[in-house]
């Protein structure tokens, strides 16, 4: 086979994928086109990615959940009772407790956030799987009681978050030649990923696709690495929290694919009975899907608090509307079973370009929404489509 | 009366990506008569039927077909238009909803009404006129959950004659039903045929084709073998004509010593999960010897997939007695248990509790025995990709990949995935759950030969079937259920159809097996 045949076959193969992918670089062309290309210079670009991270956060969680065939409408209101939670302790706890200790506050903050994060996933997770209540009531019930936790624990005022080390989470950047140290390792990993994968397909006696195939595939993504870090070196580097998303992400994707856990979600919602008959304590793999839920809510809501300085009556305010159309954007299945990380990612990634664009041209707050909610439905519609053709 | 022809199939070609469904069909439907579908899965009946009852419209098909003499030509809304025309059909699958009663269920979707609304007496009397002129045993009232599958596919065929069918699509209309249920519809078939309906029969079982059908089309890879009064044939000549060689036997020879006893089940007792007070399994006893084919008989309802279930620890609460694997004694209460002590099942619905079919063939198989192949957390991609493959090869799956979608293999290639899932974990006892439900000739003798196969290399098969044909034909021993209780224990060479079903209706009881 020659290589465009191989390229054309991997391409239908994965077409969901790419063809949101594609979709991604036609809004960013047709937004760089009408700003007259003040969207796409290095800073803009670089606050993209930026501000796609906490909502990125919930979203790939929610993936594992919408896969297991349940919902978490929690999250967005959970992220923020941790954002305002991280603010109280560094703006009133710490100051009283430990004073002059910022490094030590700041770590106990995040990890006391992570930790709640983890507590609200647990207690989900136990009455959704082990009392058997649904979960679209129990996390619906779940976004009430965090708003008012939210409203009781802030008295409906303010609380400046950031102090030294802890803006650095959502704010910092790493500098311009650590930025390309750590592309230049991504890129050589990916050549001795590619290389290791050759040899254990050749050891267990598999036929390989040609040397060819694989190598552009890899020096594509690989180009993709160095034009990232090239555009966000000339604004201030990589950004902190898209390394931190990025790093949870393909740990995530990796855990999704190669363990049994993440095999186990995808078969209980794929078929719960055919999961159940073959062994699968299902209550135990939706309960942990929960509490993962929990930690990646953890880890948002610090992410949150770092990113908005402060804890606010209105943190994490619809996010978790956010965080499932970026999951279905992806191709996540709502009926569950199929969803991808990747897919979150990039969805997620398309509203925030959406939201960053409509707000560039100056686009008003309700026409805003309007062009969102359009774009999600016509995404599914014209997957419908594709997937009926195929 | 003679030649009057109400269907005329002309050269009618239907094609998908990469494969010919149907291939020039051409045949005729003569008014009034039963005619007889039948041929392997995947010859084309479906599609056919598909094409007729407006699921393929027109236009997405060559050829032609006449119906009343005239061009039918099913455009938008074809599914509809096909119903007003006058062409009803009867799926495999009962399609009604069940928290609705009979009524509403037959008019769902054309709902007498009056000034808007739904006008509930006209729609009810309706509803009972039809049944009557049918002879149909059921309540117009009744809600449709609360019956059994029978009536359920009784309300099925009033619903399809509701709208004054003129022909009448039956596809695999017993696949469901016990022995008696069967004998009812076939007399609502001829009750159809006596009000001048006309009915095309597609079925699994072949006998059916004996006891109704006045003409049968065989097709085989979408093409006709051929059109015949169902007098002029006999058993064996349809099934070589289905499969396209001489089938001398039907079930696999074996040359198997069924060994030492493996699994004792004694004084059986279990409960429904869900209900308490409902027993399921009334005393249970047998026995299963190493290599031995145990074949489960009984009627529906009968206890034989609650036994079978419960073995693997997946259904009834045992509240009694006591199981005896390999000398221990085992206490099933989850699959994973099971499959940790040597059992496996293969499940009685294959898409419903089988198979996840939107996942690879690779992910099916692997999916309970993942523990082989995880060290820590990480699975090994690919020890679990040679072993799949070697599973794969073992049974012959035929799949462009491992990596295609099991919902695009057929039914035969699907069971082959369930079974190969369940034997890689090297079971010392494999419960299969009614195994070639569903499956064609061809296929059945495979899945036959392999479970000769596995008996002889010393797996223990306990297997419960609604064919006794099957049962008499591949099985050591026999064990007969009635009433959720074990109603005797036959050696095959003193089994019979007659001595079966004595046993199984409780006309003859048996002293508990030794």
């Amino acid at each position: 086979m020659n290589l465009p045949n191989e390229l054309l076959k991997q391409f239908r193969r994965n077409i969901q994928t790419y063809s949101i992918i594609l979709a991604l670089i036609v809004i960013w062309l047709l937004f760089g086109f009408l700003s007259k290309g003040a969207y796409l210079k290095p800073q803009n670009f670089s606050n993209l990615f930026r501000q796609m991270t906490v909502t990125s956060f919930l979203a790939i969680g929610m993936v594992l959940v919408i896969v297991t065939g349940n919902i978490d409408l929690s999250v967005g209101k959970a992220a923020g009772f941790i954002s305002v939670m991280v603010a109280h302790l560094q703006y009133r706890v710490w100051h009283a407790l430990i004073p002059g200790e910022a490094l030590l506050a700041a770590t106990l903050s995040v990890t006391i956030g992570i930790l709640l994060g983890i507590l609200w996933g647990i207690i989900e997770g136990y009455v959704i799987s082990y009392q058997g209540i649904p979960a679209f009531i129990v996390t619906l019930g779940g976004l009430f009681i965090m708003r008012g936790a939210i409203l009781i624990r802030t008295e409906g005022k303010t609380i400046p978050a950031n102090q030294p080390y802890l803006e650095t989470i959502a704010q910092g950047y790493l500098p311009a030649d650590v930025s390309w140290i750590i592309a230049g390792v991504v890129i050589v990993f990916l050549f001795f990923n590619m290389f290791r994968s050759r040899r254990k397909k050749h050891e267990y006696g598999f036929e390989l696709s040609s040397l060819a195939m694989d190598f552009s595939m890899t020096l594509f993504f690989s180009v993709l690495v160095g034009l990232y870090v090239f555009i966000v070196n000339k604004y201030q580097g990589i950004q902190l929290p898209v390394m931190l998303l990025l790093i949870t992400a393909a740990i995530l994707a990796y855990v999704s694919n190669n363990t049994r856990f993440g095999r186990y979600a995808y078969a209980i919602g794929g078929n719960r009975e055919a999961a159940r008959l073959s062994g699968i304590n299902i209550r135990k793999s939706v309960f942990q899907v929960f509490v993962l839920m929990g930690f990646l809510t953890g880890v948002g809501g610090v992410v949150l608090a770092s990113y908005v300085g402060y804890g606010t009556i209105a943190a994490g305010e619809g996010y978790e509307l956010d965080a499932i159309a970026a999951a279905i954007l992806g191709g996540t299945s709502p009926l569950g079973g199929e969803g991808t990380i990747l897919g979150a990612l990039i969805g997620a990634l398309i509203m925030s370009s959406l939201t960053n664009g409509l707000q560039i041209l100056n686009v008003a707050p309700g026409w805003q929404q309007l062009v969102k909610g359009l774009v999600l439905v016509l995404a599914v519609f014209a997957d419908a489509r594709l997937k009926r053709n195929r | 009366m003679k030649n009057d022809i109400i269907l005329d199939f002309q050269n009618v070609t239907k094609r998908f990506p990469g494969v010919v469904a149907l291939d020039e069909v051409t045949l005729q439907v003569e008014r009034g008569e039963i005619h007889g579908l039948c041929g392997e899965n995947g010859a084309g009946k479906s599609t056919l039927m598909k094409i007729l009852s407006g699921v393929y419209s027109f236009g997405t098909y060559d050829g032609s077909i006449l119906y009343e003499g005239k061009e039918l030509k099913l455009e938008s809304r074809a599914i509809r238009r096909a119903n007003e025309a006058g062409i009803a059909i009867v799926y495999q699958e009962l399609t009604l909803v069940s928290s609705m009663t009979v009524g509403e269920n037959v008019y769902l979707g054309k709902e007498p009404r009056e000034n808007g609304f739904i006008n509930w007496n006209k729609l009810y009397s309706d509803t009972q006129k039809v049944l009557k002129k049918y002879n149909l045993d059921v309540e117009p009232q009744a809600i449709v959950g609360n019956l059994g599958v029978g009536k359920q596919q009784m309300v099925e065929i009033a619903k399809a004659l509701a709208v004054d069918a003129n022909v009448l699509i039956l596809d695999e209309p017993t696949s469901a039903l016990t022995e008696a249920e069967t004998d009812q519809l076939m007399e609502i078939i001829r009750s159809l045929k006596a009000h001048g309906v006309t009915c095309i029969y597609i079925s699994h079982k072949l006998d059916e084709f004996f006891r109704i059908a006045d003409r049968m089309t065989i097709l085989r890879d979408g093409k006709v073998v051929d059109t015949l009064p169902t007098s002029e044939l006999s058993h064996e000549a349809l099934v070589k004509m289905m499969v396209g060689r001489e089938m001398h036997k039907r079930f696999p020879p074996s040359k198997r010593k069924p060994g030492d006893v493996i699994m004792e089940v004694e004084d059986l007792h279990a409960t429904d999960p869900h209900d308490s007070n409902r027993m399921v399994l009334n005393r249970v006893t047998f026995d299963l010897r190493r290599g031995e084919i145990l074949g489960i008989a009984g009627l529906m309802g009968s206890g034989r997939t609650e036994l079978a279930m419960t073995l693997f620890g997946e259904y009834g609460k045992i509240t009694q007695g006591r199981i005896v694997l390999d000398g221990e004694e085992i206490k099933p209460s989850a699959a994973s248990y099971a499959i940790q002590k040597g059992l496996s099942l293969v499940p009685e619905d294959r898409k419903g509790q089988g198979l996840i079919l939107i996942q690879s063939v690779r992910r099916n198989i692997s999916l309970p025995n993942l523990r082989q192949f995880a060290s820590f957390m990480r699975i090994n991609r690919m020890a679990e990709l040679q072993a799949t493959m070697e599973q794969s090869r073992n049974l012959d799956i035929k799949a462009p990949s491992l990596e295609v979608l099991v919902n695009t293999l057929s039914g035969g290639n699907q069971q082959k995935v369930v079974i190969a899932k369940w034997l890689m974990s090297k079971p010392k006892v494999l419960i299969m759950d009614d195994p070639c439900r569903g499956v064609d000739v061809g296929a059945k003798f495979e899945i036959y030969k392999l479970m000769t196969e596995l008996a002889e290399k010393g797996v223990s098969i306990i297997m419960t079937s609604s064919e006794l044909e099957e049962v008499l034909g591949m099985c050591d021993r026999v064990l007969v259920m009635f009433e959720g209780r074990s109603n005797g224990l036959l050696d095959i060479s003193e089994a019979s159809q007659e001595r079966i079903m004595a046993l199984a209706t409780g006309i003859a009881e048996s002293a508990p097996a030794k």
